[in-house]
């Protein structure tokens, strides 16, 4: 068991800035939490504070059941890989991978097998006796990489460990992590500010935004359900759209949306929840998922002004009064002409519309004021 | 693509501008780099390489007044030299200043080093910048200045003599013992610089990437290992160098220091290469042709020297000056 518990959880620093307020996070064993975020929202310093690399302003983190704030970096059985590798330089790649162990006194025997056997598994066997600097960015990575693994961690800590390499690379780096996340199964905390990384690594993603998280939830979950305007924003490629000067509409007991004066009836699901969180009519943010735009019919229309084709599908920009409204259309499902200039006519299924409180920027259905007041926020349930 | 054979053409280069024209282009784009280095190179050519002429003093019957070069010149070839080793003070000279620049390294070298790292890893940023200030401080003081230091101390009438008398005891000048010499010199020596070596080292200490250090921790490396894992290692290029430059300078102390302190009581002793050439060169009936010669055969001593450092050091090491 290597539960990891963050409670109320703050970090303010010397120059009084608070970088993380009061983070509610509980990690289960072998879960891979993804920490994502734009620049600055306190991924980083959150992480190590789990490290121990930074103090702990005020509230309590378990490691594995133990109340770990004032426990040593070395002592709480963490291994950390860093953005940059931080090998060490005049150290060959086994060295750096033994030299923990080393420190620990452990049997040169045993520290031998472990760094082969840590070896074979990333597949650096061949690189042992070279130094950091004779090897490339992604071979330092996986050095960085068993460097951590041979202290067989309770936890897997990782800053932005693949940012430094070239997009190709990455991608390749990031099936490697996958697969060793099954080898090695262990708990796993990772930051980055790559939705892709954190979407695909992730069992479930903890979005930050200025120290505060704005949502945890599985990777479906914060596409589909994002609690808030930014969590929306931030998920999904491309951008979601966003509707401003919308109206949430009560007619006869049904909901429905209107958007640019098209009036859209939400469906069954949509008017169930809204009616129980008692939603009246209000001024809203409509936001529609370029993925879920059809092209060709509707009362929506709009400009294009960009059409890619990017094979298996068409990426179109198109100007619909003030907004600019992005489209990712399937080519397969494409019959009308979208060539530059065209005026056409897009909609969506009502119940693909995500629906904001203009107000707060809150989900008028997904938002779930208990778990955002106890700082963990997470999307609402409907049974 | 050629399309009737398939072949692909070889692409067409552009020919390259004749070279006149392009090393025309090369010195317009270097000038003014060329143009910055110039009164450097001008003021080493003015007053290191055009003085080497005068060495050939060295070779001659040279008396003050004479032409370097003219019709009278006298030759002797290696006279100069083989009358310095037959010399009987050359034995003592070389001993002295072997010594005196040995034990100055031994201790002179790594001090800095040790200080630099100490004052590195010192968890409050602030006690270490001031204990460098303070450190740094007495470099600026004048060899005169710190001579005099060292009178006051312990002199005939300095401070060590006083207490002596105040308890009734007798007290002989340091600067009147043979044996005084050397750690006196070699202590207030490294007194005064240890601090001012050590700012080339805490330069690089503060280049070294403080994720380095974050790894080590959570390895698991204490404060003293990270220095000695993390820390020293990221200097070791910057000591290589250092020590090729001191093993180079190895015999080449200065007359200054040694003079000021020198007295009859410690001429034994503090008779160096460099003091014994000021005398026979500038001092009495000047022999410059002698002073010459000996000041050649230590330049070469260092030369030699410089070339073995560097030569070791590129063998065993990635590190040297050239
Ligand atoms: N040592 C420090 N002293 C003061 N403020 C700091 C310090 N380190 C970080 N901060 C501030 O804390 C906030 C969060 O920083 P953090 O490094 O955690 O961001 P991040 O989410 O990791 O960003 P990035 O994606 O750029 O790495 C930032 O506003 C930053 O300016
Ligand atoms: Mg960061």
């Amino acid at each position: 068991m290597s539960e990891v518990i963050l409670k109320d959880l703050k970090k303010v620093y010397d120059n009084k800035v608070t970088a993380v307020h009061d983070v509610n996070l509980t990690i289960q064993d072998k879960e891979f939490i993804v920490l994502v975020g734009p620049s600055g929202c306190g991924k980083s310093t959150t992480l190590r504070m789990v490290a121990g690399l930074e103090e702990i302003s005020d509230g309590e983190l378990y490691i594995d059941g133990r109340l770990v704030n004032e426990v040593a970096p070395k002592d709480r059985d963490i291994a950390m890989v860093f953005q940059n590798y931080a090998l060490y330089p005049h150290m060959t790649v086994y060295d750096n991978m033994a030299f923990a162990l080393k420190l620990r006194k452990v049997k040169k025997a045993d520290i031998d097998k472990k760094v082969r056997e840590v070896a074979e598994i990333l597949d650096i066997t061949q690189y042992l006796k070279r130094k950091p600097k004779a090897l490339s960015g992604g071979q330092r990575q996986r050095v960085a990489i068993g460097r951590a693994m041979v202290r067989d961690p309770k936890v897997f800590l990782m800053d932005e460990p693949l940012s430094n390499l070239d997009a190709k690379l990455r991608n390749q780096m990031r099936a490697e992590i996958i697969k060793l996340r099954s080898r090695i199964n262990t708990t796993f905390m990772y930051v980055t500010h790559d939705q892709t990384e954190a979407m695909t690594l992730g069992d479930r993603i903890v979005i930050m935004k200025d120290g505060f998280v704005n949502q945890i939830g599985t990777p479906q979950e914060v596409f589909n359900r994002p609690v808030n305007l930014f969590v929306a924003g931030f998920i999904g490629m491309p951008v979601m759209n966003f509707f401003d000067g919308c109206k949430l509409l009560l007619e006869n007991g049904k909901y429905f949306a209107e958007i640019r004066g098209v009036k859209f009836e939400l469906d069954e699901f949509q008017q169930k929840a809204l009616k129980q969180n008692g939603v009246k009519p209000c001024d809203i943010v409509a936001g529609i998922r370029p993925q879920h735009v059809t092209v060709g019919s509707g009362d929506l229309t709009a400009t294009i002004e960009v059409s890619e084709m990017m094979g298996s599908e068409y990426n179109i920009h198109a100007r619909s009064g003030e907004d600019e409204v992005v489209m990712l259309i399937p080519t397969v499902d494409l019959t009308t002409d979208v060539s530059i200039g065209r005026n056409i006519r897009f909609t969506t299924k009502p119940g693909l519309i995500q629906l904001f409180d203009k107000a707060t920027g809150n989900n008028l259905i997904w938002y779930d004021a208990d778990s955002a007041a106890n700082n963990a926020p997470v999307c609402k349930r409907y049974d | 693509m050629d399309a009737a054979t398939g072949t692909l053409k070889a692409p067409v280069l552009k020919k390259p501008g004749n070279s006149a024209s392009r090393r025309l282009r090369n010195f317009k784009e270097n000038a003014p780099f060329l143009l910055m280095i110039l009164p450097a190179v001008v003021v080493v050519f003015l007053f290191c390489y055009l003085p080497i002429y005068g060495v050939l003093i060295a070779f001659q019957d040279f008396m003050p007044g004479d032409e370097i070069l003219s019709e009278n010149t006298i030759w002797v070839g290696f006279d100069n030299f083989t009358r310095f080793f037959n010399d009987p003070q050359f034995w003592p000279l070389m001993k002295n200043t072997f010594l005196i620049c040995i034990f100055g390294f031994i201790i002179g070298f790594p001090l800095p080093i040790l200080i630099a790292l100490t004052l590195n890893a010192l968890k409050s940023k602030k006690v270490g910048k001031s204990l460098q200030t303070i450190f740094t401080a007495p470099h600026f003081i004048s060899l005169v200045v710190l001579v005099g230091m060292l009178q006051l101390f312990f002199g005939s009438d300095g401070l060590l003599a006083s207490i002596a008398a105040h308890f009734g005891g007798s007290y002989k000048s340091l600067f009147l013992k043979d044996s005084a010499f050397r750690p006196l010199y070699i202590l207030s020596s490294n007194w005064q610089d240890f601090g001012w070596s050590a700012i080339i080292y805490i330069a690089a200490l503060s280049n070294v990437d403080p994720q380095q250090h974050e790894a080590a921790i959570l390895d698991g490396a204490s404060r003293f290992q990270r220095v000695i894992h993390v820390d020293l290692p990221a200097i070791m290029p910057m000591i290589s160098v250092m020590l090729i430059m001191s093993i180079g300078g190895l015999m080449g102390v200065g007359y200054e220091k040694a003079l000021l302190m020198q007295t009859d009581g410690n001429l034994h002793t503090s008779e160096l290469v460099s003091t014994y050439v000021y005398k026979q060169g500038l001092t009495g009936i000047p022999d410059q042709a002698y002073a010459a010669a000996i000041g050649l055969f230590n330049s070469v001593i260092n030369v030699v020297l410089l070339i073995i450092a560097n030569t070791t050091s590129k063998k065993f090491s990635e590190n040297s000056l050239w």
